[in-house]
């Protein structure tokens, strides 16, 4: 990643990470974490459970609190600072929300909102929180559908649609924000094996457009032939990163070689 | 018989005081109860405790007890009362009555909400929380909706309760329907009938509010019934 640094900037990249650490109590979960995410990356974060991927992909859009690092969105620097007891928490929270609204998140538990319908989940944050104007919103929100496949689910609940739909729809609701970074958050591991399928279809089309996605899955597949960068964490670091390519064909790492091996 | 039918009028007179001070105290109680729950919530114990404080209270002690203490109790403070001004109103058994009840359900209805607050998914906060909604937005939009839901079958209960409890106020002589019931019998000695009269007119009014709850609930839980179409299908295919 180093030459990152040094490539001359065109544009501010999508997205920085730099040392980003985070503790649970005496667990220490990341141990600087750096990332970098220019437009139309597609990066895949693989590793085994525990290995901080998810922790990491919480921490960019401040879900998770990191303790120390920086993270930019864009060129805009999160502001941090210490409260009196040492914690670390976000200096400015309307920077956040601000920041939080161009990145779009996708739950490993879809995490729709249950008492609003599709329809609903997908309009309600473009028109409260980006102040769209109702009626274009619920126009963006029909096109969103009709990407993602659900726009005859329009009027359903969630409850009433199974598990692969769910989280079509929660794209859906992701993309119906123009995010200019996309964070899946190990989209298809609450689904049945029937049903990655048709979640992935989506994921992928997404990719295949040029969208900014950073991608945490178990999926080996589509980190191998469809993301542009591989980073692989464990226990906290980043422990093997590259073009797919390079990645899956050296193996240089011991540690990835067996999970790849219990992987595939 | 006829002494029923000849009291009725009184009867229904007192109902509709029933029905009043019910109304009244529910939708004052209500719109008190959401920031309790709220302040019950917060981080900040200046906040959290007065107000756990006084739900303890109002849970804690009999209504009766309650009632007494405010119209009662009041006079205690007569000269103060009296030059804040509000001595016209605990004058009142009227208004001392719509006070008792109302702090009463408050509390209740506070302690229901803050239930359903608690029982909001994780989940869905954290995915308006990525989508950028701001905290009032969240509560807003997502939290207080979703409460509401999760707290109607037990707020039904709340309400319906305090349609039984207002019977209480007969005691500080107000003609509510118990009051008016308890008037007859001191005159005509009949108590079984009047009262027996009294507990169907109770259960009417009961039916009405868990009618209206039905309804209600119907119209919020969208999500909870059949899917839209095909549910018929659905069935076959199994």
């Amino acid at each position: 990643m180093a030459e990152v640094a040094t490539r001359p900037s065109v544009a501010e990249p999508a997205l920085v990470c730099e040392d980003v650490h985070k503790s649970f109590g005496a667990l220490e979960v990341l141990k600087g974490v750096s990332l970098t995410a220019s437009e139309g990356d597609v990066i895949a974060m693989l590793g085994s459970s525990g290995s901080g991927k998810s922790t990491f992909l919480r921490c960019i859009n401040l879900l998770e609190t990191p303790d120390s690092g920086r993270i930019s969105v864009g060129g805009e620097l999160i502001r941090m600072t210490k409260t009196k007891s040492g914690r670390t928490i976000p200096a400015d929270q309307d920077q956040v929300d601000r920041i939080r609204s161009r990145l779009g998140m996708v739950f490993q538990q879809f995490n729709l909102w249950s008492h609003m319908t599709v329809l609903q989940n997908v309009s309600e944050a473009p028109i409260h929180v980006l102040k769209v104007p109702k009626a274009e919103a619920l126009e963006r929100a029909k096109a969103m559908l009709n990407k993602v496949g659900l726009d005859d689910k329009l009027d359903y609940y969630p409850s009433h649609l199974s598990g692969g739909q769910q989280q079509r729809a929660a794209i859906a609701r992701a993309l119906a924000m123009e995010p200019d970074v996309l964070l899946f958050d190990e989209p298809t591991s609450a689904l049945d094996p029937e049903l990655v399928g048709e979640v992935m279809r989506v994921i992928r089309q997404l990719a295949e457009e040029g969208r900014t996605m950073i991608v945490v899955t178990h999926e080996m597949g589509f980190a191998r032939e469809v993301s542009s960068h591989v980073v692989f964490l464990h226990l906290g670091r980043v422990e093997e990163e590259g073009p797919p390519r390079e990645v899956f064909g050296n193996q240089e790492s011991e540690r990835f070689r067996q999970f790849l091996a219990s992987n595939l | 018989m006829e002494l029923i039918w000849n009291s009725l009028p009184r009867l229904f007179d007192g109902a509709l005081l029933t029905i009043e001070i019910t109304a009244v105290s529910v939708a004052l109680g209500l719109l008190a109860a959401v920031p309790l729950a709220l302040l019950r919530l917060s981080h900040n114990p200046f906040l959290r405790l007065p107000v756990y404080a006084y739900i303890f209270y109002f849970r804690g002690t009999p209504f009766i007890v309650q009632l007494f203490l405010i119209y009662y109790g009041s006079g205690q403070f007569r000269d103060t009362l009296e030059s804040a001004g509000l001595w016209i109103f605990f004058r009142e058994a009227y208004f001392c009555a719509i006070l008792a009840l109302t702090l009463n359900t408050a509390a209740y209805t506070a302690e229901i909400f803050r239930g359903a607050i608690q029982g909001v998914p994780f989940g869905e906060i954290e995915a308006a929380r990525a989508c950028g909604m701001s905290r009032g937005l969240l509560y807003r939009r997502i939290i207080l909706p979703k409460a509401l839901r999760l707290a109607l079958p037990a707020y039904s209960n709340e309400v319906v309760f305090l349609l039984q409890t207002t019977s209480i106020v007969s005691i500080i002589a107000l003609l509510d329907l118990t009051g008016v019931a308890r008037v007859i019998i001191a005159r005509s000695f009949e108590p079984y009938k009047l009262f027996l009269a009294a507990a169907v007119i109770y259960l009417v009014m009961t039916y009405g509010v868990l009618y209206v709850f039905k309804k209600v609930e119907f119209w919020l839980s969208g999500h909870l019934r059949e899917r839209p179409d095909d549910s018929v299908k659905a069935v076959v295919v199994r």
